[in-house]
């Protein structure tokens, strides 16, 4: 035998409490990963190449709000800017679908892939896009989904404007963090509603990153004072905003996160107390054999934290291996491309039982430190 | 108060006078209950021989098992000398405490106190871990210390698959397995059948009279008693015979 076997011997002594334990301390735990992920997928700034020299510029009052056409070529003449785009959403419903499961844009199609970089489209299929006004490209994500290719028509039922959009497949895109959007011409749309006058917000490149922040600051103090006033920000700081109309999402998943580490807590704090106060007399005995108080310190640690630890891998691993074998595209309907455990959240996770394992373990070693054999022994019979 | 010890013992003979292994000069031990100091031991002094069996009798509440606690160095006095093996035990700070009982002193409990899910041969390893031997060097020490108990056939077995004299010869094995000079039983026999006692005691009398160890034992059965090489009773904290 040796002190691990009997550190082993001893944790699983109470084989159903042992397994309880630990699988509270995974449930919670894959609780922590899955509400950490969803955080992480919302607020995660974009990866691309281009994000960083991406700015997207909406109205100052509320992002409902459309701005002015008339802005675009003042927007053009501000220096560091290399392209600019028209970006309006659209909001249809396709086929019989009762919500819009994929995104819409209305853009400018001769410079859209200038300003979204990262986007592959086939030369040959965006020379079709172009040609024809009545046409769209399509993300690969989308074109999988619903069983749909290049050359087919898609109807999109209009749900935010009082218009439905019959629209030609003319190429599909890849490369994004997000495969799933349709972009068609605005001009489409700005004929459908027999206007042209507004657009729902203008996105940029600016010609580096070093002009990035002057290029933002000319925006806004360009539409500064008049009917629409911008506000002008990088594509990480306007997502952030965007998931903040759904209130303090942060805020709210970090005190649910606070409040199942705390719970965890308590339980393993409580259960631990509990299988040393059962072994009390043991430990005692141990004493007198001359186990030391570090010794006896020792087996409570190793013991709270290998079940702490087992239970990580158990909530943290099975998070890891659930989200990484759904479809969380179709499970989440949509709302989440990814949904990825990332080592970081995964090493979170582990230090949290990490520490759980050894303030758990604090509690009954210094009840055993500061009994005596004696009065451990009196505890006995 | 003190006690001379009976000549009894191998290495105790009329021309050789006998090697004292415990000491004891004015020890007390004082309680505090509340605003009440509860006196369990008064100035008792005592010499033991190396190899005696030592018997302590007395009612409950005499002080026989907070003595044995001193002795054993799982306590400690609140005034006097006490000295084991010449060490004058009551100054080691904690770690050293844990130590020396590790190395010198075998404990036997009236209810075994096994660790129910290990072994036989586990339990009695378990002073052994804290040593610096080999697991081969471990093993050969758990097998002899469990034949010499006669369970070498039950090395195997669990706690709850012996029965009571049985868990008990396991624990005077524990006991043994670091060739401790001091073996202290606390009423060893309170929770045996009659012939379990008997093979228990037995086997105490055996370390002494064959081993050459001390054995201190405390009892309230005058038969066990009988097993020891010397009786003293305690009444009050204090010795009366």
């Amino acid at each position: 035998m040796t002190l691990s076997g009997f550190v082993i011997r001893n944790a699983f002594r109470n084989k159903r409490r042992a397994l309880l334990s630990t699988l509270s301390v995974a449930a919670s735990l894959f609780l922590l990963v899955t509400l950490q992920t969803f955080l992480r997928e919302l607020t995660v700034p974009p990866e691309d190449v281009g994000a960083s020299l991406r700015i997207a510029v909406r109205n100052k009052v509320s992002l409902g709000m459309p701005l002015p056409a008339r802005q675009r070529p003042l927007i053009e003449k501000i220096p560091g800017i290399a392209a600019v785009t028209p970006f309006t959403y659209f909001g249809g419903r396709f086929r019989d679908e009762e919500f819009t499961r994929f995104a819409q844009f209305a853009v400018d199609p001769q410079v859209f892939t200038n300003v979204f970089v990262d986007a592959y489209c086939p030369p040959e299929q965006l020379a079709e896009w172009f040609k024809d006004r009545n046409s769209c490209i399509v993300g690969q994500d989308t074109l999988k989904r619903y069983g749909i290719k290049v050359g087919d028509k898609m109807r999109l039922t209009g749900t935010f404007y009082p218009v439905d959009l019959d629209l030609k497949i003319a190429g599909a895109y890849s490369g994004t963090p997000d495969d799933r959007s349709v972009f068609f011409h605005h001009k489409n749309l700005d004929e459908m509603l027999g206007g042209g006058q507004t657009v729902g917000t203008w996105w940029v490149r600016a010609a580096s990153a070093e002009v990035a922040p002057q290029v933002i600051s000319t925006l806004n103090a360009t539409f500064a004072n008049t009917a629409a006033e911008v506000r002008a920000e990088t594509e990480s700081a306007f997502q952030l905003g965007f998931v903040s109309m759904w209130g303090n999402v942060r805020l709210l998943i970090g005190s649910i996160s606070s409040v199942v580490v705390f719970t965890l807590l308590l339980v393993a704090v409580s259960t631990m107390s509990m299988a040393i106060r059962e072994r009390f007399r043991e430990l005692a005995i141990l004493k007198a054999l001359g186990y030391r108080r570090r010794e006896l310190f020792g087996f409570i640690l190793a013991e709270s934290f290998g079940l702490a630890m087992v239970g990580a891998l158990l909530g943290a691993g099975g998070a890891y291996a659930l989200f990484s074998s759904i479809d969380i595209q179709k499970l989440s309907g949509g709302m989440f491309v990814f949904f990825e455990v990332t080592p970081r959240l995964v090493a979170m996770a582990f230090t949290v039982a990490a520490a759980l394992g050894i303030v758990a373990a604090i509690p009954p070693a210094i009840a055993v430190a500061r009994t005596s054999v004696v009065d451990g022994l009196k505890t006995l019979d | 108060m003190s006690a001379a010890p009976a000549p009894r013992s191998a290495t105790d003979s009329p021309e050789k006078p006998p090697e004292f292994i415990v000491t004891l000069r004015g020890l007390s031990k004082i309680y505090q209950q509340g605003d009440v100091n509860v006196t369990a031991l008064n100035e008792v002094s005592l010499d033991i021989a190396r190899g005696e069996f030592l018997v302590l009798m007395g009612p409950s509440g005499s002080g026989k098992s907070t003595l044995l606690h001193l002795i054993a160095g799982i306590d400690r006095p609140t005034r006097g000398e006490l000295h084991v093996q010449g060490i004058d035990i009551s100054r080691l700070n904690e770690s050293q405490l844990a130590d020396w009982r590790n190395q010198n002193v075998g404990f036997v409990f009236q209810s075994f106190n096994l660790v129910p899910v290990l072994t036989a041969a586990e339990n009695v390893e378990l002073p052994l871990l804290l040593t610096r031997l080999n697991r081969a060097e471990r093993k050969k020490l758990v097998a002899t210390a469990l034949d010499l108990v006669g369970l070498a056939d039950r090395m195997h077995h669990l706690p709850k698959q012996m029965s009571g004299g049985q868990e008990q010869r396991v624990a005077i094995a524990r006991a043994l397995v670091t060739d401790p000079q001091l073996v202290v039983a606390d009423e060893p026999t309170g929770n045996l059948d009659a012939h379990s006692a008997h093979e228990v005691l037995g086997i105490l009398q055996s370390l002494s009279r064959d081993h050459g160890k001390t054995v201190i034992m405390v009892t309230h059965d005058p038969k066990a008693a009988a097993f020891g090489s010397r009786q003293i009773h305690l009444e009050k904290g204090e010795l009366t015979k």
